[in-house]
């Protein structure tokens, strides 16, 4: 590594370490934006002067960036000033539990909170997302191995791993605007000044790489599970709610089965009941998809970000 | 002595937190093109520290407009778009919107406003 690269990763880990108690995804855009204006301004000093002292010059570029502890406190005073209804950082959480006295809705408080139909929206697109990713890792995982023996199997392998982050970071994205749970708000960035053999490990050896992968691979099984519930249970439901209509308008009765020589009639009235039962099965449900979509952003968040 | 600039420093700190807003908006409503973090900076020539003393004027050190930058967007008073470079990271361009310049109108009559009224006040000649 050039001193220059030494002395910009310094940089970042100071900045890293004054961000501490600050939400990751927060860290990660404060670090990808120190890193943008560090290298952009010891770029654009160097085309300015010949033979330029980098390192000099790369120390004055620092000190103009701020002290780590004064950015970072500039960066949490953001992260606390982020909406608070979709953005849960945790300062913003915390003003949201101390302005109304509790996080979490009422019963039916549920069908005003935009995360329970973001949890919805989330699970019912699951199957598709989930679906896609799946057959990408293991396509692209299989043909690596199986070309791993040829030399056409490296360039393979490399774009196959770049395109895991790719699309990791892409759910992310997903995540943040459905779910609500704060992701990074730029992708993660490989220093290109390094080489291609120290980014290359870079690849190779970053939990997200691996991580992003076994995400995409379980993203099927949970996909699949997410998107049976909320269609069983949301058909369940419209059918209850909707019961009284035949009975009552086209005297249809509402039979129950319990087995083959008991048959029982509702009376009218108790179709209404049944509705009832059917508008708290739908309660229940966004309650669900409220908290499978906050389970599943801290999911997301555990494997998608460093 | 030390005490005294460390009041200096938080007095700066506060007055420019909305100041630093106004002057980005009203930057890249100046731009004829979308600007990346760096360039705004050096437009501003913020943290130049050429004529550090106890009496800068409000300054912003370049890392804290970054922040700035990103608040102002998700107020949806600018907007942003990314460009990879040939050699180091990508570059995130502001550009402003129609609310940011719609904004902007109104600080800058607050602006003044709140000028107006500092100055007398100053001056001796608030009543």
């Amino acid at each position: 590594m050039k001193t220059t690269d030494v002395l910009i990763q310094s940089y970042l880990n100071d900045l890293k370490a004054a961000l501490k108690g600050a939400d990751k995804a927060t860290v990660q855009d404060a670090m990808a934006d120190a890193e943008e204006h560090l290298r952009t301004a010891l770029d654009s000093e160097k085309e300015q002067k010949e033979g330029l002292e980098e390192n000099v010059a790369l120390e004055k570029i620092i000190q103009d960036y701020g002290e780590p502890e004064e950015i970072a406190l500039a960066y949490k005073d953001w992260e606390s000033s982020l909406p608070t209804v979709l953005a849960a950082t945790p300062a913003a959480r915390r003003t949201h539990t101390s302005a109304n006295g509790k996080s979490y809705p009422g019963f039916f408080g549920v069908f005003a909170d935009p995360r329970s139909w973001g949890g919805l929206v989330y699970m019912l697109i699951s199957i598709v997302t989930g679906t896609l990713y799946f057959c990408w890792a293991v396509t692209g995982l299989s043909t690596s191995l199986a070309v791993m023996i040829l030399i056409i199997g490296i360039p393979i392998t490399i774009l196959f791993l770049l395109s895991v982050r790719g699309l990791a970071f892409l759910e992310g994205r997903l995540v943040e605007a459905l779910l609500g749970e704060r992701m990074p708000r730029r992708a993660s960035f490989t220093d290109s000044s390094l080489g291609w053999i120290e980014r290359l490990k870079y690849l190779l050896t970053g939990k997200s790489t691996w991580l992003g992968l076994l995400y995409m691979i379980l993203m099927l099984p949970l996909g699949i599970i997410y998107f049976t519930l909320m269609v069983t249970l949301l058909s369940t439901s419209v059918a209850l709610i909707l019961s009284p209509i035949p009975t009552i308008f086209f005297n249809v009765p509402f039979m129950l089965d319990f087995d083959a020589n008991h048959t029982y009639i509702l009376p009218a009235w108790l179709t209404l009941l049944v509705s009832v039962l059917g508008v708290a099965l739908a309660t229940g449900t966004l309650h669900l998809a409220r908290w499978v979509g906050k389970f599943h952003g801290k999911f997301a968040k555990a494997l998608l970000v460093e | 002595m030390i005490e005294l600039q460390e009041i200096h420093k938080k007095f700066r700190k506060e007055l420019s937190t909305g100041i630093i807003s106004l002057v980005l908006l009203s930057i890249l409503a100046q731009a004829d093109e979308p600007l990346y973090g760096y360039q705004i900076g050096k437009l501003i020539g913020a943290g130049s520290t050429d004529s550090e003393s106890d009496m800068d004027v409000v300054t912003v050190k370049q890392g804290a407009i970054y922040p700035v930058l990103r608040s102002l967007e998700s107020q949806d008073l600018l907007s942003s778009e990314r460009e990879m470079t040939d050699s180091g990271p990508p570059r995130k361009y502001y550009r402003i919107t129609e609310s940011g310049e719609q904004a902007l109108k109104d600080w800058i009559e607050i602006w003044n406003r709140t000028k107006t009224f500092v100055d007398s006040v100053l001056g001796g000649n608030y009543q």
